[in-house]
């Protein structure tokens, strides 16, 4: 899956079942519009044109459903465009948990990190996709660090790199941590059943 | 069934764009908001901010957002608005201080409101900030002007209350001083008045004061110095004025300026009644004593006169040689006797001027006749240069005229040392004649020359030379020649010599002056 993206990829990666919310694309733009302008979000739009689905990121609809596959081909095409390194992919990550409308919209962060942490983090991920599920297995204080699972995703490498940098997003506005780091500990791409997450802090 | 599952995925449709619709109103009512706003969790955590939050704190919208609130407020700051809102549901209008990026302070009022779930449970509270700074900065230049302007006020009022001190040390002054002072103000009226001066001119403040110098004048006390002083008030110098039977008052004016702007007149009023009648009494003493003097001294003059002209029998050589010094000696005491009652008539106004149209020329040609034996015993080079044309006839009182110009010509003999020159020119001029004494004698020292037409004075070096002499011919001269409507002046320098002119007007100036008498 770590090949060019090339029409057939693209066409292979939109033949995936499930939608996402336009909101997660709206992340790669303000990213975008942010670090290269508007001319850098021409080009990813040119881009994505020449693999043929010419979309407009401002014209998305943020609480609209997209095809999963797009999700995956915005990020590559950027990543093209910008000879983004993975780093990048998790920046872009990170900074979508600061602008999505969707976690402050719907999700409830109230006093107890265990509940908000067992609770409303499958209610993230469903409030994003319609296919996959986010399985909080464990959370532990005194250690400092928790373990996240996602279950039937398999999107993208890439993808996973983009959660690296979301997740520890996610868990700065459920608990006062200055220091956070994440590692996906199991990939479904690297042939384990599913992903799973270790997200440490200090 | 399909009918169900599109009325489902209409509805689910119609909600999808009434949720777009309602977040496209929040994120615009959130981003167009001028007033800086932030969502936070319950525990604290920034979930969310707008574009005046982070023009105000410097911050980006991803760098704030995730971040604790104590990362903006202090801490005592941030618990307290935390607590206030978590337990009453809203704080209002709050003076906290927030940092900036740049850890700048920046004072802000703050409220907050609680959000709650639909189950009641507390998920977060909204804060709002006003930007305090410029009220701050305004209220700091309010503080600043305020205590700027008390210390102004203090100031002031110092300066007010040093001002009232100078001003009532300044009026017990005036009060209590013994001259009488009037103070006119810019457009000549009365402003002032000390009671020294009530008492002079027997009036009330009330009634005089704000009043112009014309209309003052109406107060018959006053006029009199007010027509010395006229309308506009001029400059006057010790002149006496008569004001009642029993008091003289010697009256000066003063201008008050500021830099060059007259401000008013001070007018003072010296009371020399006392110092006029002690003057009059002396001179009335040595009037009289004078006078009693004179009668005892003529009889030695005549019976020494019959003992010289041997009307009493022969006299030897060696008793006439005594009697003759003895009778000079009685000549310069009758002199000098004549010479206290010319001045105390000059003093008293009673010196009776008789003046003749007459020559000049014979007058003064008398008077040079009278010291030839002098000056012959002297040696000294005698000079007597007449004018080119005739002068013209003046009114003179001869006998005056004579003794003026004897006073000078016998100065001018006396202090000359034998050898000497002494030289008497007559001139015409325009409108005046113009008489010239001038010696190669022993000059007016420089410091004394100003005293030289005062009673009893002598120079110094002149008195180690003679002896002899009142010091009143001088004083004699000066008030002949001004009585005459003339003019004296000298010209001298120690040890070389000295030239005294007098002038006497002819015509018109000559003819007021006779009126006059």
């Amino acid at each position: 899956m770590n090949q060019e993206l090339t029409k057939e990829v693209a066409q292979k990666l939109m033949e995936i079942k499930g939608e996402a919310r336009g909101g997660t694309l709206k992340i790669d733009m303000e990213y975008i519009l942010k670090e290269k302008g508007e001319e850098g979000l021409k080009k990813v739009e040119g881009e994505l044109e020449k693999l043929g689905y010419p979309i407009k990121y401002k014209e998305i609809n943020t609480l609209g459903y997209s095809p999963v596959g797009l999700r995956a081909i915005s990020l590559l095409v950027i990543k093209k465009v910008f000879n983004f390194d993975n780093e990048k992919i998790k920046e872009i990550g990170l900074f979508g948990t600061k602008i999505s409308l969707i976690l402050k919209f719907f999700i409830k962060y109230v006093f107890s990190f265990q509940k908000v942490f067992f609770q409303e983090s499958p209610k993230i991920w469903r409030e994003h996709w319609t296919i996959g599920e986010l399985v909080p297995v464990e959370l532990n204080e005194e250690k400092k660090y928790a373990i996240l699972r996602l279950k039937d995703f398999n999107l993208h490498p890439i993808y996973c790199r983009f959660l690296e940098g979301y997740l520890p997003g996610l868990f700065q506005l459920m608990v006062k941590i200055p220091q956070i780091t994440c590692e996906e500990t199991k990939c479904f791409f690297r042939g384990d059943e599913y992903h799973e997450y270790l997200i440490k802090w200090q | 069934m399909a009918i169900k599952e599109n009325k489902d995925k209409e509805k689910i449709s119609t909600l999808l764009e009434d949720l777009t619709s309602l977040e496209s109103y929040a994120r615009d009512l959130f981003s167009f908001l001028p007033i800086p706003v932030c969502l936070v969790s319950p525990i604290g955590i920034i979930l969310e901010t707008n574009s005046a939050f982070e023009k105000i704190a410097g911050y980006k919208i991803e760098e704030i957002i995730g971040k604790p609130i104590e990362d903006i407020f202090i801490k005592k700051g941030s618990e307290e608005l935390s607590k206030e809102t978590l337990e009453k549901g809203f704080v209002k209008a709050k003076e906290f201080k927030i940092f900036t990026k740049e850890k700048k302070e920046i004072p802000v009022s703050v409220s907050s409101i609680l959000r709650k779930s639909e189950e009641g449970e507390v998920i977060g509270y909204f804060i709002g900030f006003f930007d305090l700074s410029d009220i701050k900065k305004t209220e700091e230049e309010l503080k600043d002007a305020q205590v700027a302007l008390l210390n102004i006020l203090e100031d002031t009022e110092e300066e007010r209350k040093r001002a009232e001190e100078e001003k009532n040390k300044t009026l017990t002054i005036i009060n209590n001083f013994t001259d009488g002072l009037l103070v006119f103000d810019k457009e000549n009226k009365l402003s002032l008045i000390n009671p020294q001066a009530e008492i002079f001119f027997d009036v009330r403040v009330k009634d005089i004061i704000g009043r112009s110098i014309l209309e003052l004048s109406t107060f018959p006390t006053i006029a009199q110095m007010a027509t010395l002083v006229g309308q506009e008030i001029k400059e006057i110098f010790r002149k006496e004025i008569p004001v009642k039977e029993s008091l003289i008052l010697e009256v000066s004016t003063i201008p008050i300026m500021r830099e060059e702007e007259r401000l008013g007149t001070l007018i003072i009023l010296h009371d020399v009644t006392r110092e006029k009648l002690i003057e009059r009494m002396k001179t009335e003493f040595v009037s009289l004593s004078a006078h009693q003097l004179r009668t005892p001294l003529s009889a030695i003059k005549w019976t020494l006169r019959m003992l010289l002209d041997g009307d009493l029998g022969k006299i030897t050589k060696d008793q006439r040689d005594f009697l003759e010094k003895t009778y000079k000696s009685n000549e310069r005491m009758i002199d000098l006797i004549n010479d206290l009652l010319d001045v105390t008539r000059i003093e008293e106004g009673r010196y009776l001027y008789k003046p003749i149209l007459t020559e000049f020329e014979p007058i003064v040609q008398f008077v040079i006749n009278s010291y030839k034996d002098e000056i012959e015993r002297k040696k000294i080079h005698f000079e007597f240069k007449k004018p080119e044309k005739k002068l013209p006839r003046v009114m003179i009182d001869v006998e005056k005229m004579r003794l003026a110009f004897q006073n000078l010509l016998d100065n001018a003999i006396r202090y000359t040392p034998s050898d000497g020159k002494v030289t008497v020119s007559l001139k015409y001029g325009k409108k005046e004649i113009e008489l010239q004494v001038q010696d190669t004698g022993v000059g007016i020292p420089k410091d004394q020359q100003q005293r030289i037409f005062t009673k009893f004075f002598r120079g110094a070096n002149a008195m180690r030379m003679e002896t002899e002499g009142s010091g009143l011919g001088l004083f004699i001269a000066k008030n002949i020649i001004e009585a005459h409507g003339g003019k004296i002046w000298f010209e001298s320098e120690e040890r070389k010599g000295t030239i005294f002119h007098f002038t006497l007007p002819i015509k018109e100036e000559f003819a007021e002056f006779l009126k006059k008498l």
